[in-house]
Formats: C-alpha cells, sequence, structure tokens
C-alpha cells in the first residue's frame, strides 16, 4: 500500500514501475497494488505528481509499504517540462508550478485568473471584468512590446490561451520561465511557456466519481462620487458665469436641477455564477480513462451580458502489449458571450460606462410616459446616449465551438529508449452576431436598425515525433530529447450585415428578416506554419553536478522566404551543495541546498503574417451618383527584410530547504533582453492612415529578482501552510530608432489626447505629459510665475487656471515641456496565500498585490473638465472660486486657453494595492459519516472572490490592463478608459466524491 | 521543410499582385474618393475652419473648438490634428494609383487616361486644403512612396502651389469634359479647370484665374442650375454646376456631413450657426435666404411631421436649411450630396479678378448671371465693385466653406481689414451677442493667417519638420 507521509490516507493513482523491465501497475482507490515481479527485478520505482518518487529495494520482501512526502517543494517531485518530465532535483532551470488541487472551484472563467499571486514572476492583467474576458499574462515581465502572452500548451498542444479549459481539470500548470527551460519551444518560448496537463485515470484504479457545485452573487465594489443634479446645474452656470458668457437658460430650468437618477447603480446591477461539474476516472491493467462534464454561467453586474461554457473531456491511455502504448486527450467547449458589442465599450464617444459617468442625473432612465429618457433637449447636455437604453436595446453573441484533440502513440525501444509520435488538432468554429436597434429619440440616432453576423473557422495541426534516452551509467546520468515538429494553421471567415428591420423583436433578429444587405465580406484568415527541430541533453554527475544543454532550430512562414529560419540554443547548469558530504555533516538544518544558473536565446514570431508584402485591401466605399463602387487602398505599408525577434536570458537560482524542507525558499536574479524587437517604423502621419509594417530595431530589458518562501506546519490534528511571493522587475526600452525617440500609442477622449509613449531609456508606455504645481490664486502669482514669464499665451490664464511648469526653462509653457509622469509597469508583484486545517474544516486565503506603479485616470480626465457638456465627477465640487479656495481643482470654465485638463500629473495617481482574491472554509463531512452509500467524502464552503482592494486608486478599480479597444498592444498600460468594472463576488458550493 | 512554410497570403491582394487590370485601377481610384467620406475631412472638419469667419458660430458639444474662432488655437488643439492625415492619405492613395496604372497594358486607353486625372486631381485637391489650412507642409511624391520616405521637411507655400497647379494642369488635360450618369460625381476637365482659378485667386495671378475660370463658365457642361435651390436637394444635387461634390448615399456612401449641420431636435448634432450678420445680408426678396436658413418661425418639413424652427434650436436662432434633408420615413436624409466646388463660385472669381484688374463693371455680367439665377426679381448689378462682389460671394455661398478663405485672400491683397472683421463679436437673431462664439476675438495678422501644424508630426519628425512661424 502507499500512503501519504503526512495523513497516513491511501494514494490512488501512484505509478509503480520495476526498473529494466516492463513491469508496472499504479495503486488503486485505496492505495493497494499489487505487482507480478519478473525475476530480474531488484527495485520498485514509485513516483506520482506532487509527490517525492522514491526508490525501495524489494530484497525478498513480499509486501512493501511506502509512505511518500507530499510537498510541492519536494525535490522529487516530478515536473513537466517541454517533451517530457524531470524529477525537481535534476533541474536546472526555473520552473514554477501550481497544482490542480490549489485552485480548484474558484469562481473564475479562465484559470490565468487563478494564477494572480500564485506564482512567483507571474502577472495577470485582467483589463476589465466583462464575464468570460481573458486576462493578459505576463512571465518576467513584458518582454516585447508586441504580443507578449507566452506560449500556452495543453496535454502537448499549443492552446492560444486558458479560457477554454475547464479549470476543475487541470492536474498541474508548469511555468517555464527561464530561457533554458523553455528553449525547447525556442519560437514562440520568449515570454515564457505554460504547460497545463490535464487529470487523467490510472492504470488499475478504481471507477470513482466527483461532483462540485457551486453558485454566487456578485455586485459591484465600488461607484465614483459623482455629481448630484442640483450641483451639477450649479457648476455649469458657475462656468459661464466665469466667462463673462450667457448663462445657457436650461441650467435655470428647474427640472434639470433635480436629481432624478445615479447612472452608475441604474446601470451595475447584481450579477451570478454558477458552476457544475462531474468527473468520472478508472482504469484496467491495460487501460485508464477520465471522463469529465463541466458548465460554467457567469452573469455580467450590466444588464445582459454573460459568458457561458460547457466543456468535455476525454483522457484515455492503452498499453498494447509490453511496449506500445497508444492514448488520446481530447478537449470539447463550447463558450458564449453574450452583451452589447464588446469592442464599444471603452469608448469615449459611446462606451457604456463612460456614458453612466457622464450622462447628466437629472434625466430620469424612462421618462413618465414610459420613452427612455435622453439628452435631446439641448446641446448642453452632451452627444451620448442613455447607457440603460443602449444596454438594454443593443444585443449580441458570441459562440465558439472548439476542440482541441491530442493523439499519440509511445513506443518502448530498449530500456530508457522512447519514440512519440503527437498528432494535435485544434479546431474552433465562432460565430457572432450583434444587433442595434433603430434610434431616433436619443442623440445618437440611428435611422435603422442593424444586423451582423459574422462566422469563422480556425484550425491548427500539429505533428510531431521525438525520441527520448533516460539512463544511468553508475554515478552518470544521461537524458536526451530530440526530434520535429510542425503546425500549420489555416483559417475562413465571412461576415454580413443587413440594415432596416421592420421588427425589431429579439426573435426575428436574423439577416433574413433585413431590408438591404449593406454589406458582405469573406476571406482567409492569416495562414501560417511553423517547423522545429529540437534537441535537449541532460547530464548529471553523482547527482550534484547538473548540466543541460537544449537547441532548437525554427523555421516560421511569417517572415520573408530568406528571413524565415532562427537558432536557438540554451545552457544551464546546477550544484546541488546539499549533498556534498562537506555541507551534509556540518549543516544539519539545512536539508536542500542548489544553486543553478543558465543563459539562452529565444525566440518570438508572434507578430501579423505577411508583413513583407503590402495588402491591397478592396473595403473602401464610394457611389458615384447612385452608383455604388468599392475601392482600394494599401492597409499596410510592406517591410522586406522582416525577421525574429530574439530574447536573450540569464538567470541564477539558488534554492534552500530547510528543517526538512518544512521551510523552503527559492530566490532567482534574472536578466532578460529582448533583441531586433519589431517596432513600427516612423508612425509620422504623412505616410497616411495605412499600417505600419514592423521592423526589427528595438531592443528592451527586464531584469529583476524573484523570492519565494513557504513553511507547511502543524501536527495531524492542525496543519497549516503559508507561502508568499513577490517578483521585483525593471523594465528598459534599451533602443529604439536613435535618441530621444518614441512610440506613440493611441490617444484617448473626445479631445484626442495622448497619455501614453515609450521613449527609448524609459520603460513601456509611460504617461507623457505636462507637470502641474497647484492653481494660480491670484493675478499676482500669474505675473510673477516664471514658468510662464515669457508665454504669449499668459494672457489668457487667469486665477484659478492650472500651474504648469518650465520643464526646459524657456519661460514658455508648451509642447516642449512634457515629459516622463509615471510607469505603468508594477515594480513588484506578489501574494501571499494562508491555508489551513482542522478536522475537517479547511480555510485558505489568497492574496495578490502590486507595488511601484502610476495609473493614469484617463476617466477623470473627462470627468473632471468643465469643457465638457457633460456630468462631472463629485471632486469638481472642490473647485477654485476665489483665492485660498482650491489648489487643485482649477476653475470652472468654458474656455481651453489654458487647457487645465491637458494630460498631466494631475491624473496621476498610485496603482498599488492589495487585494484578498480569495477566502474560503470549507468543512468536510468524512467517509465514516456515509457509511454505505458509496459516498467517500462531501466538503461543503463558501467563499468570496475580491473581497476588497486595498488601495489609494480613486478609480472604479486599480487593476487596469491593456486598452483592447485601441488594439494598441503593449503601447498603453495602466489607463483608467472607464472600462467594464470588476466585480465581488460570493459564492458557496460543495464537492462530493464517490 | 519549405514545404511546410510555403505558405501564400491566400485571398489577399498584395502590392505584388494587384494592378493588373481595368477594373482594379478604378478601384483604385474609387478608394481615393472615399477618404472625401472621413468625418475628420470634409464630413465635419474642414467646414470647422469656416468657425473663425464672421458667418457662423461653433454649435454642438465640442466647446474646446472655441479655440478656433477665438483664435486661442495651438499646435494642440485637437482640431488642428484631426484632418492632417487624411489629406495624407489621400495623397499616398493618389501617389500609388500614379505609380502603377501608367503600367498597365490590359486598359482601355480612355478609362487610363481618365483615371490617371482624377489621381492628380485628388492630389492637388488634398494639398490645395492643406494649402489653406496650414501655408506650409511637406510633399510626398511617387518616389517617397516608393522608397518609403515619409518624414520630409515642409515646402514654402509657392512651391505647394506650383505642385497643385502642375497637378491640376495634368488632371484638366486627362480628365473627360463629363461624366455618364453611372460615373457622376467623378472630377471632370471642370473641376480641374475650377480648383485651378480659386488657386490662381488665391496665388493672385488674376490673369490667369480669368482664363481658366472663362473655360469653366463658358462651357455648357458646368452651367449654372436652372435654380439655385436645385445644388442643394437629393434630388437634383449632381447637376451642371456641381463641379465637386462628396457623393454620398444614403445606406451607402455615408458621410457625417448632414448629422453636423441638422438641428439637434430633428436628429443632427447642430453644430453650425448662421450668425446674424449672414442672415442680414441678404436683400429683402433673395429666395436664396430661405432656401439657406433656417430662422425662428420657419416651418420644416423634417420627414415625417412638418415642424415650427424655434430660438432655442441654436446659439443664434438659425440653422444652415441648405445642408439639412430628411426621409418621409424619418431620420436623415444622407443621399444629399456635399457641396465642394460650384460654377457659382467660378463665376464670381472670375468677376473679382476682372473687378480688380479692370475696376468697378468689369464683372458685371458674371455676377448678374448668378443674380438672374437667384431670382429674376433681384435688382440688377451695374458698375458693381468689389463691395457688390463681396456682397454677392457671401449669400450665394454661404455655410459652403468659403468665406473665411475670401476674408483672408481679401485681406492680403489690402482690400479689407480681416482683423477687424474677425474681431467683431457675432451676434444671434435677436441682436444679442454670443458670448459662447469665441468672444473675445482676437485675430492676429499674420498668425492667424494660417494654423500650425499638428505638435504630435513635429515631435515624431525630430526636427525635420519644423513648425509655422508664430506658433
Amino acid at each position: 500500500k502507499v500512503t501519504g507521509a503526512t495523513d497516513g490516507q491511501g494514494l490512488p493513482g501512484v505509478t509503480i514501475t520495476v526498473p529494466g523491465t516492463n513491469a508496472g501497475t499504479s495503486t488503486d482507490a485505496n492505495g493497494v497494488y499489487k505487482l507480478a515481479l519478473p525475476a530480474t527485478a531488484r527495485t520498485l520505482n514509485f513516483s506520482f505528481i506532487g509527490y517525492e518518487a522514491q526508490s525501495v529495494t524489494i530484497g525478498s520482501k513480499e509486501v512493501i509499504n511506502i509512505s511518500l512526502q507530499s510537498t510541492s517543494k519536494g525535490l522529487g517531485e516530478v515536473v513537466v517540462v517541454g517533451y517530457g518530465v524531470q524529477t525537481r532535483r535534476d533541474v536546472t532551470g526555473t520552473i514554477a508550478s501550481l497544482k490542480g488541487a490549489d485552485i480548484k472551484n474558484l469562481p473564475v472563467s479562465d484559470a490565468a485568473q487563478a494564477m494572480q499571486g500564485r506564482v512567483t514572476g507571474v502577472d495577470i492583467v485582467r483589463s476589465d471584468g466583462k464575464p468570460g474576458s481573458t486576462p493578459s499574462i505576463r512571465i518576467r515581465g513584458t518582454g516585447t512590446i508586441n504580443n507578449s502572452e507566452p506560449l500556452v500548451i495543453i496535454d502537448g498542444v499549443p492552446a492560444s490561451g486558458l479560457s477554454d479549459i475547464n479549470p476543475n481539470d487541470i492536474a498541474s500548470m508548469e511555468v517555464l520561465k527561464d530561457a533554458s527551460s523553455s528553449a525547447i519551444y525556442g519560437t514562440r518560448a520568449a515570454n515564457g511557456v505554460i504547460i497545463i496537463t490535464s487529470k487523467k485515470g490510472n492504470f488499475g484504479e478504481k471507477l470513482r466519481a466527483s461532483v462540485n457545485v457551486y453558485k454566487g452573487v456578485s455586485n459591484a465594489i465600488k461607484y465614483i462620487p459623482l455629481l448630484t443634479a442640483p450641483d451639477l446645474a450649479m457648476l455649469k452656470k458657475e462656468r459661464y458665469t466665469n466667462d463673462g458668457k450667457q448663462i445657457d437658460p436650461i441650467w435655470n430650468d428647474p427640472y434639470y436641477s433635480t436629481q432624478r437618477t445615479d447612472w452608475q447603480r441604474a446601470l451595475f446591477g447584481s450579477g451570478q455564477i454558477t458552476n457544475a461539474d462531474v468527473s468520472l476516472r478508472g482504469g484496467s491493467n491495460s487501460s485508464n480513462y477520465l471522463f469529465s462534464a463541466g458548465y460554467y454561467n457567469e452573469k455580467g453586474i450590466i444588464t445582459n451580458s454573460s459568458f457561458k461554457r460547457y466543456t468535455v473531456r476525454i483522457n484515455s491511455e492503452h498499453k498494447l502489449g509490453k511496449r506500445f502504448k497508444i492514448g488520446e486527450n481530447l478537449q470539447l467547449t463550447y463558450r458564449q458571450n453574450d452583451g452589447f458589442d464588446a469592442g464599444s465599450i471603452y469608448s469615449s464617444q459611446t462606451g457604456l460606462v463612460f456614458s453612466a459617468l457622464r450622462f447628466n442625473p437629472a434625466i430620469p432612465v424612462f421618462n413618465p410616459d414610459g420613452s427612455y429618457g435622453s439628452s435631446k433637449a439641448s446641446n448642453e447636455l452632451g452627444d451620448i446616449n442613455n447607457p440603460v437604453f443602449t444596454a438594454q436595446t443593443t444585443s449580441g453573441w458570441g459562440k465558439t465551438y472548439r476542440m482541441l484533440a491530442n493523439v499519440y502513440a509511445e513506443l518502448e525501444i530498449a530500456q530508457g529508449l522512447t519514440l512519440r509520435g503527437n498528432f494535435g488538432y485544434d479546431g474552433s468554429i465562432y460565430n457572432q452576431s450583434s444587433f442595434v436597434p433603430k434610434v431616433l429619440d436619443q442623440t445618437r440616432t440611428r435611422d435603422h436598425a442593424e444586423l451582423w453576423n459574422r462566422s469563422e473557422s480556425n484550425s491548427s495541426e500539429l505533428s510531431e515525433i521525438f525520441l527520448t534516452y533516460n539512463k544511468y551509467f553508475k554515478q552518470h546520468h544521461v537524458t536526451f530529447t530530440g526530434g520535429y515538429s510542425q503546425q500549420i494553421a489555416k483559417g475562413y471567415y465571412f461576415r454580413a450585415d443587413r440594415w432596416g428591420f421592420t421588427d425589431e423583436s429579439p426573435d426575428v433578429r436574423v439577416l433574413d428578416n433585413g431590408n438591404d444587405i449593406h454589406d458582405a465580406t469573406g476571406n482567409f484568415n492569416p495562414q501560417n506554419a511553423i517547423a522545429s527541430g529540437f534537441v535537449r541533453g541532460f547530464y548529471g554527475f553523482k547527482d550534484k553536478y547538473l548540466l543541460t544543454v537544449t537547441f532548437r532550430v525554427d523555421g516560421s512562414s511569417r517572415f520573408a522566404p530568406d528571413r524565415r529560419w532562427g537558432y536557438f540554443p540554451a545552457f544551464s547548469a546546477g550544484w546541488r551543495i546539499s549533498d556534498e558530504a562537506f555541507f551534509k555533516d556540518n549543516v544539519k538544518f539545512v536539508s536542500n541546498l542548489k544553486v543553478t544558473g543558465g543563459w539562452g536565446q529565444l525566440g518570438n514570431q508572434n507578430v501579423r503574417d505577411f508583413q513583407y508584402l503590402s495588402p491591397v485591401t478592396k473595403d473602401r466605399r464610394y457611389n458615384f451618383g447612385e452608383s455604388p463602387y468599392v475601392g482600394v487602398w494599401n492597409s499596410r505599408l510592406a517591410n522586406p527584410n522582416i525577421t525574429w525577434e530574439k530574447a536573450e536570458m540569464t538567470n541564477i537560482s539558488l534554492e534552500a530547504g530547510f528543517f526538512e524542507n518544512r521551510l523552503s525558499t527559492v530566490i532567482t536574479w534574472f536578466n532578460k533582453n529582448t533583441k531586433d524587437m519589431l517596432v513600427p517604423a516612423a508612425a509620422m502621419d504623412l505616410h497616411g492612415t495605412s499600417a505600419i509594417p514592423d521592423q526589427n530595431i528595438g531592443q528592451l530589458n527586464n531584469k529583476g529578482w524573484e523570492v519565494e518562501v513557504s513553511y507547511q506546519g502543524g501536527n495531524d490534528k492542525f496543519r497549516y501552510n503559508l507561502s508568499a511571493n513577490a517578483s521585483f522587475i525593471k523594465n528598459t526600452v534599451t533602443r529604439l530608432y536613435e535618441a530621444g525617440s518614441y512610440i506613440s500609442s493611441t490617444n484617448y477622449g473626445r479631445q484626442n489626447q495622448e497619455i501614453s509613449r515609450t521613449y527609448e531609456g524609459q520603460p513601456l508606455a509611460s504617461f507623457y505629459g505636462w507637470k502641474t504645481n497647484g492653481i494660480y490664486q491670484t493675478q499676482q502669482e500669474i505675473d510673477n510665475d516664471p514658468n510662464i514669464a515669457k508665454d504669449p499665451n499668459r494672457e489668457n490664464i487667469k486665477p484659478g487656471d492650472v500651474r504648469f511648469l518650465d520643464i526646459n526653462g524657456d519661460g514658455v509653457v508648451n509642447d516642449l515641456d512634457r515629459t516622463n509622469l509615471g510607469d505603468p509597469n508594477p515594480r513588484v508583484v506578489y501574494g501571499f496565500q494562508a491555508g489551513a486545517q482542522y478536522k475537517g474544516f479547511d480555510l485558505s486565503l489568497s492574496f495578490a498585490g502590486v507595488g511601484g506603479v502610476k495609473l493614469y485616470n484617463a476617466d477623470k480626465m473627462q470627468g473632471m473638465d468643465p469643457t465638457y457638456p457633460y456630468n462631472m465627477y463629485a471632486e469638481a465640487l472642490q473647485r477654485w472660486h476665489g483665492p485660498g479656495t482650491s489648489n487643485s481643482v482649477p476653475r470652472m470654465s468654458l474656455s481651453s486657453d489654458n487647457s487645465n485638463n491637458r494630460t498631466s500629473d494631475r491624473f496621476v495617481e498610485k496603482g498599488d494595492y492589495l487585494s484578498l482574491r480569495n477566502i474560503a472554509l470549507g468543512y468536510t463531512i468524512p467517509a465514516k459519516v456515509w457509511g454505505r452509500t458509496g459516498i467517500s467524502d462531501l466538503r461543503v464552503y463558501v467563499a468570496a472572490q475580491n473581497l476588497f482592494f486595498l488601495t489609494s486608486y480613486s478609480g472604479l478599480t486599480p487593476q487596469l490592463g491593456y486598452n483592447d479597444a485601441t488594439q494598441d498592444g503593449n503601447k498603453q498600460r495602466g489607463v483608467d478608459v472607464a472600462a467594464y468594472p470588476q466585480a465581488r463576488t460570493f459564492t458557496f458550493g460543495a464537492t462530493l466524491n464517490f | 521543410c519549405k514545404s511546410v512554410l510555403d505558405v501564400q497570403p491566400q485571398g489577399n491582394f498584395t502590392s505584388d499582385n494587384y494592378w493588373r487590370n481595368q477594373d482594379q485601377a478604378v478601384d483604385g481610384i474609387t478608394g481615393i474618393y472615399n477618404i472625401l467620406l472621413e468625418e475628420d475631412f470634409t464630413g465635419f472638419n474642414e467646414f470647422v475652419f469656416d468657425n473663425c469667419s464672421d458667418d457662423q458660430v461653433r454649435g454642438g458639444d465640442h466647446d474646446y473648438d472655441d479655440a478656433i474662432e477665438a483664435f486661442t488655437y495651438d499646435a494642440s488643439t485637437p482640431t488642428v490634428r484631426a484632418g492632417w492625415r487624411w489629406k495624407y492619405e489621400m495623397i499616398n492613395r493618389a501617389n500609388t494609383a500614379l505609380i502603377n496604372i501608367p503600367k498597365i497594358s490590359n486598359i482601355d486607353a480612355a478609362i487610363k487616361k481618365r483615371c490617371l486625372g482624377e489621381a492628380h486631381f485628388l492630389r492637388a485637391y488634398a494639398y490645395w486644403r492643406l494649402l489653406l489650412v496650414y501655408g506650409e507642409v511637406p510633399i510626398i511624391t511617387e518616389d517617397d512612396v516608393i522608397k518609403v520616405n515619409y518624414n520630409k521637411p515642409k515646402v514654402s507655400a509657392d512651391e505647394l502651389r506650383k505642385q497643385i497647379e502642375a497637378d491640376l494642369l495634368l488632371a484638366a488635360d486627362e480628365l473627360q469634359e463629363t461624366n455618364g450618369d453611372t460615373d457622376k460625381g467623378r472630377a471632370s476637365k471642370g473641376t480641374a479647370w475650377g480648383l485651378l482659378c480659386k488657386l490662381y485667386m488665391e496665388w493672385g495671378q488674376l490673369d490667369k484665374a480669368i482664363a481658366v475660370g472663362n473655360k469653366v463658365i463658358t462651357n455648357a457642361n458646368y452651367a449654372l442650375a436652372p435654380k439655385y435651390a436645385d445644388n442643394f436637394s437629393v434630388a437634383t444635387g449632381n447637376n451642371s454646376e456641381m463641379l465637386f461634390a462628396v457623393q454620398t448615399l444614403d445606406g451607402y456612401g455615408y458621410s457625417d456631413f448632414v448629422t453636423y449641420h441638422a438641428p439637434r431636435k430633428w436628429n443632427g448634432w447642430s453644430f453650425f450657426y448662421p450668425t446674424k450678420g449672414l442672415v442680414d445680408e441678404f436683400e429683402t426678396g433673395d429666395p436664396r435666404k430661405d432656401i439657406c436658413i433656417m430662422a425662428p418661425g420657419d416651418k420644416v418639413n423634417v420627414g415625417t411631421s412638418i415642424e415650427t424652427v424655434t430660438a432655442d434650436l441654436s446659439w443664434s436662432g438659425y440653422h444652415y436649411k441648405k445642408f439639412c434633408a430628411w426621409k418621409p420615413s424619418g431620420g436623415l436624409n444622407y443621399s444629399l450630396k456635399t457641396p465642394l466646388m460650384r460654377s457659382a463660385d467660378i463665376y464670381l472669381l472670375v468677376a473679382e479678378a476682372k473687378i480688380r484688374l479692370n475696376g468697378p463693371g468689369a464683372g458685371d455680367a458674371e455676377i448678374q448671371a448668378i443674380r438672374t439665377r437667384a431670382s429674376a426679381l433681384l435688382p440688377a448689378v451695374h458698375n458693381a465693385g468689389m463691395k457688390e462682389l463681396m456682397h454677392e460671394r457671401r449669400v450665394e455661398l454661404c455655410g459652403e466653406n468659403e468665406r473665411q478663405q475670401d476674408l483672408l485672400r481679401w485681406d492680403k491683397a489690402k482690400l479689407i481689414d480681416i482683423v477687424a472683421i474677425n474681431n467683431q463679436p457675432k451676434l444671434a437673431y435677436d441682436g444679442t451677442v454670443m458670448s459662447r462664439g469665441g468672444s473675445p476675438r482676437k485675430f492676429m495678422r499674420p498668425k492667424h493667417y494660417y494654423f500650425p501644424m499638428p505638435q504630435q508630426e513635429v515631435d515624431k519628425s525630430k526636427g525635420i519638420l519644423v513648425q509655422n512661424p508664430n506658433y
């Protein structure tokens, strides 16, 4: 029998092998195993993911009971590496592991969200709280200005993200962070690799079933204090009075001084979350299987927005004879997003949250006659539509059907020598529909309803064959992995829309019922192919001196034919000091001490296809008279020399365990240089509106430290664990075109304000604008201010205006005085976890936080600007209205003479936060209570997600990411554009095991 | 391995395999015209600049555009930047066409010639607008496109004018005199001559303006429409007089132009309000007033009903009725073409040039033609001087983005004092000062002859693009 060392319970599914033979088995549900031994058998090897492997000499024993050490830091723990597994003690790179059990039943739609705060060096950035939205994953900082998402491999198949897997199906997640461990995926590994291994059945395991159910409710975490109607009318009037202009009569109309609607509360309601899944697993001596089915449904806090997912998984493996194994991993997913057009949510013209923060509070949601309230009465009310109207009348859905499958065969050619072939297929079909109604009673009208449908299918085929060899020659341990891999991706889409619907009811929103076919387009999706050869060798001497060498050759169709191939080498070495006699004998309390270090080169090809050509796109309409034509344009310029981005990484790591590894720590220093970074070439508007092809001229550096510490303590009755991790990263763009050059990013707001620039010598996407020093209190202060001593605009500046600083000292405040206003990339990303078990009760907490980060509150920049015809932040009441009344909020004025609300440090805020991402309290009713019902145990629990954010940031959420709507990638980060806010969720649930 | 990576950009044309036949050439030209629909070009942003004039006041809700009419704008004012790249996009699409179309052999010679003419004309049109707004800007040539060289210093206004002149002369040669029904709205010889006439007037070359202007006004293909109102109606917008108009079509070619002009109450955004000064300029009995202007008390057919205009629909009480149209089914009618150049403009420019060269009376015939077309009841002109000419231009072309350019041209020729005119407050229908019309107005000569180039462009050029003087 095999038991866990801590609880003495039988361990099911432990693999038992007999070295030098084909004999092997695994334990049943109670941890019991039986094995007929060949005559040559001398030892038994026991291994199980998450536990230390052990070897036991058989001798003459008939019954061998062992207990395995369960420890996530266990040195014998098996970790999944690219194209194989390795014991933790042999690993010379930096690989972080997260067990499925640690993230089980978290109320998240995407397993990446569950990683936040739990994996050292991994920053999970969620840009918005829309149900089903996918967070960005940054491993060791943002490695390139282009796509810096890591490569995600699910059961051997590149899977482009984690959103399709049921998090409860995950057995383990390995994050390959350094060059040495990820170089085997050379081409796509520059941003790190996440390897997901799904749960599997075991040979000889009795059928077991598990059922998980949880349900929860969610609510907005925060609302922005906005002006009420009377205060707003008062300040609107003050604008005109200050400017010596006629007060628009609407502000003397009592109707518009009467508070009617809090638009945030009108838009944000409560959401719901429901999850149910079931899994069955087991196996015979020659086959094992796992089947699971899951259902996840999240209704967002904004009307009509929801996300739903159904998943099915079938994993099985079969032995055919003694040397041949076949198996498959099959993941089927159906995913559905419902709601308004996601792309427009951030818009500073029509965005929903933007509208809720701006819409006049005197306007009712519904007029007495039942129609929606509108801003049509006057230009003074702005050109936005009632956000409740928009949320309730527009509709849309996106449905994805996806199959991620992997079929493999493995032949053991000789002892330790295995040949494996994989064929992976990733196919998806995506259908989308969007409907916007005819609008005549709002300010932004549309004289016809519009319906768009889009259908897209994508597939990629992966073919791999590789050889692995693993053998001990006395004190020498050698492993070798080498093979060939290719992947070909294809796709097709079409889209059509019709305008004009005589009936707009939801049940007749199909293309057939529209009047005119407005547009229909279709084409192949970008197609690309990668072909690669790879080798990895490992050599260990006395298990103390370890060396890993990796080399990968990659070709990518994305680049011009003579620029396609990239070569990616990596080396790493390790020294287990604690195995040295001099150490072992003298330093008893240190149970493990290992130093590793490595260097390697990685590639990134994740840029648009075919940039070496200039596409001619036919989508520019024009009519001559009444005759419609469609014109063409060069939608992008060409760069015939485009090729790989390369990342070069060095890292040194110290791993230590104390007191039988109850206390363990890993400290890592790394330095990652991205070279040949693809950056858009001279982006002068003189080239017009064509997209600019990237050029391999940029360089970027990320360097920093990673620290993790964990402690496991307690006794049989009370057990607890604590762990903490932090990574400190400094990001610098070391080279662009030439000194002083920068990359601009998308402007924001009605006045197209520039917020972020990426300058050579500065961190990516730093904020860029003017610095301020309070408010001019008197005319004398203006007259005497050296900042504007020679400024021709001085005569237009009035007391109550913002004092902008003359950075270059020429006595004039102008565009030359703009400067770096802050870094949106966190200096430290950290998390800590605590867990405790006592008599069937369990409690777990997971915190995540960031520090040393600045945010740009672009929404506040709109919300504090009195030149807009909108509602304002309540903070506007603190405005200057006479000497000494305010030194932070300028006077109310319609004039932009001093551009008080230009991009400046007034809107830069500290973005540090600490959040309690998850807290759960559970109770397990043990097996003995259930008697012969077949139930082995039942756990019930309550949990909360996003219980609080400790932060000084004034916006809706301090967790701001990348502005997806602008497709601006990493050029803009941490800019608050009134995204869909994150919610707080309370859940309760139960897990039942049979 | 090679075969695996041998992936072609299936389904997409590229610069390598496009420009092979006549249809592709025509589509390439259509792509240039398409830019005229842009909101930041003729859809709205070009017309904002006429808020500097005394004819109209900024409506809408872009209070930051106050800077345009108060003359407090600077290089970072959003409006200064908005249209810049669209003009260069037009230039680049035209350059691409001019590089590739000459190489096409599989094409009807007449079509090929017309395509080249359109590309030359549209490139000239973009530079013309750049000239009027910024004065001095970089010229991007075909060679620059081939060499991907887009960071260039600006040229002098005269060099820019020469570039425009050269293109227009080529266009006038290559374009057709008239276009058939399925090609309405394409540039014609008259379009090129008309713009050439405007260029020579701006340039102060009055002789040349008369010579080329006469080619338009003596050609029956470009005759004035029978009725003034024909130019501003969905059914008759494309007539002989309409030398150049944005070809919108409800449900197809969409421009925001009508939305920006129509009153907010009736589906528009109410951005341009005529001033009392303009409305008072109309003589009693001039029917053009009711065609152009919507005033308090007027009845307007908004498609689904007849409504009465009230003073509170606009700061001045007025809207431009000539740029509004509604559908009987409700909503604005986007088939109303946006007029960019009419023969009437050329008549009056020829008259102006003649008066300025030969004295009062020299332009009577051209002015009379315009007045007679407006109404037989208007008093005939005799011995008209610049005063009469200025009056006629102001009412005939009101709202068509000509007024401030006229004032600038006359000021530069020392015929008027633009500072006095532009600095007067703008009045509402009841005679009150519209304090929101950029008051106080501070036109400074010569600074406000031109706008500054967008600051972001100057920044990105790293010293190559030198800002206009005075900014």
